[in-house]
């Protein structure tokens, strides 16, 4: 059972991770269908539990799996985007001329850049996003990025500002807890 | 010019961090003259907050140096938009999919499906032609318009219904302690005790409300609005317009009736169309009749007969599962 809100943080990860951490994998591999990534997803979901406790506490067994799922939804649809990213990309470079193809190490920083972005873009309509990544990532003109999206150039100029505003607000909450991050980055 | 210093200082205000965002729209556009390429260097110079500003425009944009840096940048950049464009269409599916317990439909194959399985992977879905009406637990009702899909993901706190496709007309049950909320992908509904009928159209949402009241908050400005009953308002992602009376014809589908008050005959068949599933064309030179009246749209020969009937159309069917519509030749 779970205990009630009295319980440390500590003690209650580890009854939860007891009572609960055998139904979550079932649970995650009825969804992914993979039993290493059920096992890494279940992980993860506890670790990110220790980091992060519920905020009002577990009290009983059905709350306590209720907040799991969430939990594991959410990070199921992680990880299929990041799959899908991955995979979308791999598609598109094996129709590069062999010339062009870069190496096994610039792939994977194109990759992990493309997959930053797409975190910091998460909650942007999928035409603005698209719009800022063409912009930006192929230095591509407000016209050119038009014709490609069938929009205006007005709308690509309006996506642009909007998406870096964004972008610059996540920055801004991002440094504001770490202020550690600018030493090295700057 | 970036300096450490800035750290230190206060954050820039939302409407200088929103200068720097326009102006690093306008200066990458390729449209920018030389004029604006001066004035923003004032503006730069101007103070310091202005200054701090930039700094986050210039980390967001190192973000995208080994993009911009590779030899098949392209390449990248369309993976992401296309996944961008999968996802938007999947979103609202996926997100419904996956509170369903015990249902292993989602697995990878799953995820690699395209959208013509969309419908039929939600909790609730119809087919063309078919309107149905949903119970739910806590006595709401639900009817669903042909070709729509909706989720329902009903909480301890909250209940919740997610609208992929389609219409759907809601008469909610009361519960004063889970609110009544319905999603779109242009933003949500809270329902204030009442029926209304939200729309799912290409570009955005439409709510009627027949009772009661709704508030709408879009999904990109959060901007809210109650609709009081008798009314209806669209809004897309960014804004609601303005709200005019309620259209009958939101609510009387659910009875299986289309009301038509003055509207041009190609937006009547347009919607006949849901509840037909042959092939319905209409000639360009009948498409602005003006059609008034009651049809039975789940008799689509009933109704086409009653058209017929009033305007100075003929049908012509040229083979089982096509008709035509056409203007009558004068005799």
């Amino acid at each position: 059972m779970v205990k009630g809100s009295g319980q440390t943080a500590q003690g209650c990860i580890e009854y939860l991770y007891a009572d609960h951490h055998g139904w979550l994998k079932a649970w995650l591999l009825r969804r992914l269908g993979n039993s290493s990534d059920a096992a890494d997803l279940t992980q993860d979901v506890f670790v990110r539990l220790i980091l992060r406790p519920a905020p009002k506490g577990l009290n009983s067994s059905g709350e306590a799996r209720a907040y799991l799922r969430r939990m594991a939804n959410g990070m199921c649809i992680d990880l299929w985007r990041r799959r899908s990213l991955e995979q979308a990309w791999l598609e598109s470079l094996a129709h590069q001329p062999e010339a062009l193809m870069p190496s096994a190490e610039q792939q994977v920083m194109v990759l992990q850049a493309l997959q930053e972005i797409d975190q910091l873009l998460l909650s942007l309509p999928a035409k603005a996003a698209s719009a800022f990544v063409m912009a930006v990532g192929c230095e591509m003109s407000d016209r050119e990025v038009a014709e490609e999206l069938g929009i205006s150039t007005r709308m690509v100029r309006k996506h642009v500002a909007r998406v870096m505003l964004h972008c610059m607000q996540l920055e801004a909450r991002h440094l504001a807890a770490d202020p550690g991050i600018l030493r090295v980055g700057s | 010019m970036m300096e450490q210093d800035h750290a230190q200082l206060t954050e820039p205000s939302y409407q200088v961090m929103e200068q720097a965002a326009e102006w690093f729209a306008l200066l990458r556009s390729g449209e920018a003259t030389a004029a604006q390429q001066l004035a923003w260097q004032q503006w730069l110079q101007a103070s310091v907050e202005h200054q701090r500003a930039w700094f986050y425009v210039e980390r967001i944009g190192q973000r995208f140096e080994p993009i911009q840096v590779s030899p098949v940048r392209s390449a990248a950049v369309s993976a992401f938009c296309q996944v961008q464009n999968q996802q938007a269409r999947r979103r609202q599916v996926l997100r419904g999919l996956l509170v369903l317990s015990g249902s292993s439909l989602l697995g990878w194959a799953g995820w690699q499906q395209t959208t013509q399985f969309r419908l039929p992977m939600a909790d609730y879905h119809t087919a063309t032609g078919e309107i149905r009406m949903l119970a739910l637990q806590d006595g709401t009702h639900v009817w669903l318009n042909a070709l729509s899909a909706v989720n329902e993901q009903y909480q301890p706190h909250q209940r919740q219904l997610t609208l992929v496709s389609g219409e759907m007309l809601v008469q909610t049950a009361p519960d004063p302690s889970r609110q009544f909320i319905v999603t779109t992908p242009y933003g949500q509904l809270r329902a204030l005790g009442t029926r209304f009928s939200v729309r799912l159209e290409d570009h955005h949402v439409l709510v009627a409300v027949y009772d009661g009241a709704v508030e709408i908050q879009t999904a990109w400005h959060g901007t809210t609005q109650i609709i009081p009953a008798g009314s209806q308002a669209r809004f897309t992602d960014e804004r609601i317009f303005s709200a005019e009376p309620a259209d009958p014809a939101r609510e009387a589908w659910s009875r299986g009736i289309l009301i038509a008050q003055d509207i041009p005959l190609t937006e009547l068949i347009t919607e006949l169309r849901r509840y037909y599933s042959g092939h319905l064309s209409l000639s360009p030179d009948a498409a602005e009749l003006r059609v008034f009246g009651s049809y039975p749209v789940t008799d689509i020969e009933q109704t086409l007969s009653m058209l017929e009937s009033v305007l100075p159309i003929q049908i012509q069917v040229p083979f089982p599962g096509w008709k035509r519509i056409r203007l009558k030749r004068s005799t």
